[in-house]
């Protein structure tokens, strides 16, 4: 078999793939942002003795973490109208169910980071007279945050890998401008090789420059 | 005329079976692939000849970087262009195989990795071969070790099967699609669809639990 | 019962519906170039006895080449059986060969399969929706057309706002068509309505379930399915009533047998217009719910 590589068509639609690609971003962005809020709620709710709410928040997770993301999305997009829900739009329903994703999973993430944080710091957050929430704030979260940035980091990855799915509701994402000139030029090849290579690029800078931050914050000795 | 869900249901026994079926398949052969892929993948990171390590490492990190549903239509579009008659769902099961096997090999990797050299030592020194070694030391503590993140992979390949159904196989989420096309009881349908996946993966990843346990995960 | 179908798994079955739900106007050029060189079999000479027709009348059975996933051309009615235009249409050639519509071995393929299945005489006549083009008649041989195709916008009929295209086109871009996504669709769509926003989604279904969430204003579809559409679920529905882009659908057969070609030709043209009108009369209302106004007696009004 012989193929005749042909990138000029690409080249002339570059600039719609780099869009599609900030978009996949942004979105998955916002995504890891809401997630981390719902995440970092859920978690410190699973520290509570309330039981009501430690199973409303087990069932959460659990329940999330079975579902194909995909069809989470489907439900929101097409589902939520039926039932009235409409007011917002296809990126907005994306985002909606991409931070609810994380969130899940983030749950976990920030649960285990939690109990992490050694002891003897909260105690001494008490000894130099810091009130509660003054201990939480200053003391606890900011250690969380290093414990749990390596986390994060691979959660924004795979969130970023999962914005490929927003194609499926009509989002010019890079997975969506991929099909486009692959259904349009017919350079199957190119296309997808340069989608592939878009999104190998990205998560690897990604994670090299996470890895950098975290070399900056997480060190606790 | 009334639509009642269970009416609906039944008339749609026939091709949300179908769909169960397809699902059921693929997943199957999918995590069986890739656990074989995997453990060979796994051995010939830690053990393989450099240039064998390096073009696995490629591999695996290569595969792990592109989203599943890019390797899909990738595989899709790309292979017709071989001129052979290849199914989606063939062009499927190839990419989601070859995904799965990447983070199998992973999965090996680490595990094998992960078991103290000090293990490897003592077998040398009483006199075991690579293979005795491998059989009797390694592979049963690497095997419990694979056992939670196997899980989690395997979950998240059942998951993924649901991308099929964008280039057109008919599993349990094109099935419910089409209908919902035909019923318009959306919620109904879809909530029908996710309590399949729930109990099919909540089942997965408790049978994993249960094995963790059973098995004990040997700490040092 | 003859009828016996050779089957493609559901999978092919699925992926080939979804490639050609505007299985017409596309994918023409890209079908020409793959059979080409064929067509030499053309022979001068017309020996009544070695044609197709003779063949198919002492084989006893028609052997038709169809798909059975997209309504209301070919599909599986709710037993399992093959219905649809296109079957109608196969089995009128069937009952005015043996008097016995039954007499039929349906060969299942992919839209993409039409052309080599008739070059290699795997079937005898090809029923399944193809658009007439110049490219695909080097290649085969077309029939009088049976259908004109052209796409159309579905809305919702309980949508206040848009009901009419006059509505659609004077929102400008202020609406969304939904449509599947497909090579050329922005055009198609923008040469009805030119300022208007598209969403392209993986599948009809997709497509359709976006119009009734509301997610898009209208859906642009093949005048047939939105007829289909219509029909299926009456009330819910409605044509914005414009259609554009023509193009016809026809049966084909081998090249170089126009005794074959001629005789089919004239089957459909006496249903068209003569003395089978009742039954396709019967197949457009059942299929698409048109009306057709039975032709005119006197001088055959398809020469005026």
């Amino acid at each position: 078999m012989t193929y005749n590589f042909n990138f000029s068509v690409i080249w002339r639609q570059f600039d719609v793939m780099l869009w599609g690609l900030g978009l996949g971003l942004l979105l998955a962005v916002i995504s890891l942002a809401i997630g981390t809020v719902i995440g970092l709620v859920c978690g410190y709710a699973f520290r509570t003795n309330n039981k009501t709410l430690r199973a409303l928040v087990w069932g959460y997770v659990e329940f999330i973490r079975n579902e194909p993301l995909l069809l989470l999305i489907f439900f929101v997009y097409f589902g939520l109208p039926a039932i009235g829900i409409r007011f917002f739009d296809k990126y907005e329903s994306f985002v909606i169910t991409l931070s609810i994703y994380a969130g899940a999973y983030l749950t976990e993430v920030f649960r285990a980071g939690l109990t992490s944080v050694p002891e003897r710091y909260v105690e001494a957050a008490k000894a130099i007279g810091l009130k509660p929430w003054q201990t939480q704030l200053y003391v606890v979260l900011p250690l969380t945050f290093r414990i749990v940035l390596p986390s994060l980091s691979n959660n924004l990855i795979s969130l970023f890998k999962d914005t490929s799915l927003a194609t499926a509701i009509a989002i010019p994402e890079l997975t969506f401008t991929a099909r486009q000139i692959n259904a349009n030029t017919y350079r199957v090849m190119e296309a997808w090789l340069t989608a592939s290579l878009l999104y190998l690029a990205t998560c690897y800078l990604i994670a090299i420059a996470l890895r950098q931050i975290e070399k900056r914050y997480s060190v606790i000795k | 005329m009334q639509r009642t869900y269970l009416g609906e249901l039944m008339k749609a026994k026939w091709s949300l079976l179908q769909g169960f079926i397809t699902t059921m398949e693929i997943s199957a052969i999918v995590i069986v692939i890739g656990l074989i892929a995997g453990m060979i993948g796994g051995l010939l990171l830690v053990y393989g000849p450099k240039p064998v390590r390096l073009l696995m490492r490629l591999y695996v990190d290569v595969l792990r970087g592109i989203p599943v549903l890019v390797l899909i239509l990738f595989s899709y579009y790309g292979l017709a262009l071989l001129g052979v008659n290849i199914s989606a769902y063939t062009a499927g099961v190839v990419a989601l195989a070859g995904f799965c096997s990447a983070h199998m090999s992973e999965t090996f990797r680490g595990a094998i990795d992960s078991i103290p050299v000090g293990q490897t030592e003592a077998a040398k020194a009483i006199g075991l071969t690579f293979q005795q070694r491998f059989v009797y030391v390694l592979l049963p503590q690497a095997a419990r070790r694979i056992v939670p993140p196997a899980i989690n992979t395997a979950v998240e390949m059942v998951k993924g099967t649901t991308l099929l159904s964008i280039i057109g196989v008919l599993d349990v989420l094109l099935a419910t699609q089409q209908t919902i096309a035909r019923n318009y009881m959306v919620i109904e349908f879809y909530a029908t669809a996710m309590l399949f996946y729930f109990v099919l993966n909540f089942t997965l990843s408790r049978m994993g639990a249960y094995f963790e346990r059973r098995f004990g995960f040997i700490r040092y | 019962m003859t009828d016996k179908t050779t089957k493609t798994t559901e999978a092919e079955e699925a992926t080939t519906s979804r490639r050609n739900l505007f299985a017409g106007a596309l994918g023409t050029a890209v079908v020409a170039g793959a059979v080409l060189g064929t067509s030499k079999t053309a022979q001068a000479t017309v020996d009544s006895s070695k044609s197709k027709l003779q063949q198919v009348l002492s084989r006893g059975v028609l052997r038709v080449g169809t798909g059975s996933t997209n309504p209301p051309w070919h599909f599986e009615d709710d037993t399992g059986k093959l219905v649809g235009m296109d079957i109608d249409m196969a089995r009128l050639i069937a009952k005015s060969l043996f008097d016995d519509p039954e007499k039929i071995e349906f060969v299942i393929q992919g839209s993409d399969a039409r052309i080599p299945s008739l070059i290699t005489d795997k079937v005898d006549v090809i029923c399944q929706w193809m658009t007439i083009t110049a490219g695909r008649a080097q290649q085969v041989e077309f029939t009088v057309p049976y259908y004109r195709e052209g796409v159309g916008l579905l809305v919702m009929a309980d949508n206040p706002k848009y009901k009419k295209f006059d509505d659609l086109l004077k929102a400008g871009d202020g609406i969304t068509v939904g449509a599947m996504q497909n090579v050329f669709i922005e055009d198609w769509i923008h040469k009805g309505l030119p300022k208007a926003k598209v969403d392209q989604f993986d599948s009809p279904d997709s497509t359709l379930q976006a119009l009734n969430a509301g997610r898009v204003d209208a859906y642009l579809g093949d005048q047939s399915a939105i007829r289909w559409l219509m029909n299926q679920f009456p009330g819910r529905y409605a044509d914005s009533g414009y259609g554009w882009l023509p193009n016809s659908y026809a049966s084909a057969v081998r090249p170089g047998d126009p005794v074959w070609l001629n005789w089919v030709n004239t089957v459909y043209r006496e249903a068209l217009m003569g003395v089978d009108f009742d039954t396709m009369k019967a197949s457009y209302k059942k299929w698409f719910g048109i009306d057709v106004a039975t032709p005119k007696v006197g001088f055959p009004s398809e020469f005026q």
